[in-house]
């Protein structure tokens, strides 16, 4: 109990430190750009594998549903709502956190056993301000971006299965499409995820860079990573959906 | 390229423990004490997740519905949505999060330690030894562990459909057992164990063939939890289509 207590206290005065060298200069914005480059580029395949199918499993469910009302036309804007709220911002985020955040805390960890970053300190290099802050800046970035290609991925995993498979009408689709999606739906994902990202790109960073116990350590450090990760965003997204479209 | 060789590893590290393993008995103890592990270290965080999803789910049922004037459809939304699909599912994540990372980290930590080949020396197969109580382990919990989620996201979203949305709970309860049946619960475990094959193997696979060192320790296991995901998620639109298209 004491133990927990004392690592939630040093995880809030590291994400307390982060943040103050987030938003002050000098910031090292190439590795920032590098970081949200690559975090992209990787995570792309992941997202878009997972968000595909989730969009064919909701129009094949939601496709059961409205049959026995003979209310298939309802369908596009279920699929719409339901990938611009929830399914893709989580799945977006779960994916980032098991593929980004545990490379994050894999590398900051493996720099830790090897101590390279007792190796910056020396130098005098602030190593949060070197080689954490831009890692959880660029997840913040990356996690939006994400959402919006899980977003596209989902929406055409739902047509491809109601117009392709089932054989409902193209037109029929696209024109309730968007019957109950609002610019809300766009900018709640976009705040929701960017927050995610916040939270897994602390989350990370924090077990990699305070590994300890060599090979075994670094493993340990990754587990808990995604399981602690995940564990937070989904509460925060409790919370958020609470208050963006809450009753 | 890569992805299809990869595969085709997996393919061949599953077949080639069958051979060795599925006519033996299971090293004796320990999978017990792997199941006892598995099922018993991934409870707490797959409670949570489920209380979350839960709420969730009640909360953007009652949004979806709302313009329809069909706040009552809430308990059918939660039924359908989150026995079906979302409690599997999310359960099958967490659990390879929790369970399939720490696998995949054991058996690299072994690779690492050069621990696979004193194996070999001692004329024990590390297929037989290290997969097989994993793998029985895992069948053994994890549907016990996808009922416990199910239960428990039906009890949340129940909760925050009555006490924050203001639903009446007679409604809700009504639509939630009109709309399951037995043959969903099945449906449910029937996934389950799908995705408990799919977690071991791919897990012990990316442990088993890892580089040697720290780095190659949190590859492996970073590896393990995304390519589990979503090869589960794919696996998941298999069954759902087989079973309800």
């Amino acid at each position: 109990m004491l133990s927990t207590l004392a690592a939630l206290g040093r995880f809030g005065t590291f994400a307390g430190r982060v943040a103050w060298r987030v938003l002050t200069p000098p910031w090292n914005a190439a590795d920032f750009f590098r970081h949200t480059w690559i975090v992209s580029l990787r995570c792309l395949g992941p997202v878009v594998a997972v968000t595909f199918p989730f969009g064919m499993v909701i129009a094949l469910q939601g496709l059961a549903i409205f049959d026995m009302f003979g209310a298939q036309r309802l369908l596009p804007s279920l699929i719409s709502v339901a990938i611009l709220r929830e399914i893709s911002p989580v799945l977006a985020s779960v994916l980032v956190a098991a593929q980004a955040g545990s490379s994050y805390a894999a590398e900051l960890g493996a720099m830790r056993i090897k101590e390279e970053l007792d190796a910056t300190e020396v130098m005098a290099v602030d190593s949060l301000r070197w080689h954490v802050a831009p890692r959880v800046a660029a997840l913040s970035l990356a996690c939006p971006v994400l959402n919006t290609v899980g977003n596209m991925a989902g929406l055409a995993g739902g047509f491809v299965m109601s117009v392709g498979i089932q054989g409902e009408n193209a037109g029929v689709f696209m024109a309730n499409l968007w019957n109950f999606t609002r610019t809300g739906d766009l900018v709640g994902g976009v705040v929701k995820t960017a927050t995610f990202g916040l939270i897994i790109g602390l989350v990370a960073c924090y077990h990699g860079f305070y590994a300890t116990g060599g090979a075994a350590g670094v493993g340990k450090g990754v587990n808990d990573t995604v399981v602690r990760a995940t564990l937070c965003f989904f509460a925060a997204n409790y919370l958020l959906t609470s208050a963006f479209f809450g009753a | 390229m890569n992805a299809l060789a990869w595969l085709g590893g997996l393919a061949f590290f599953a077949v080639r423990w069958g051979r060795s393993s599925l006519a033996h008995a299971p090293p004796p103890g320990q999978t017990m004490a792997e199941a006892f592990k598995i099922g018993v270290q991934s409870l707490p965080v797959l409670l949570t997740i489920s209380i979350f999803v839960g709420s969730n789910l009640a909360l953007q049922g009652y949004n979806a519905f709302t313009p329809l004037g069909g706040q009552r459809l809430v308990g059918m939304f939660v039924a359908l949505a989150g026995v079906r699909e979302l409690a599997p599912l999310i359960a099958a994540a967490m659990i390879a999060a929790k369970a399939g990372t720490e696998m995949a980290s054991q058996i690299a930590v072994m690779r690492t330690r050069e621990q696979i080949e004193a194996l070999e020396v001692m004329a024990v197969n590390p297929y037989w030894w290290l997969v097989t109580p994993r793998l029985y382990g895992i069948l053994l919990v994890m549907p016990a562990l996808t009922l416990i989620a199910v239960f428990t996201t039906l009890f949340s979203s129940f909760c925050v459909a009555v006490f924050q949305l203001g639903l009446s709970s007679s409604v809700f309860v009504e639509f939630v057992s009109k709309n399951v049946s037995m043959r969903d619960l099945l449906a449910g475990e029937v996934k389950a164990l799908v995705f408990a094959v799919i977690i071991c193997f791919v897990s012990c696979y990316c442990g088993f063939f890892s580089e040697k060192g720290p780095e190659g320790v949190g590859k492996a296991t970073n590896q393990a939890v995304v390519v589990s995901c979503v090869v589960c998620v794919t696996f998941n639109y298999l069954v759902s289509q087989v079973l309800y298209g």
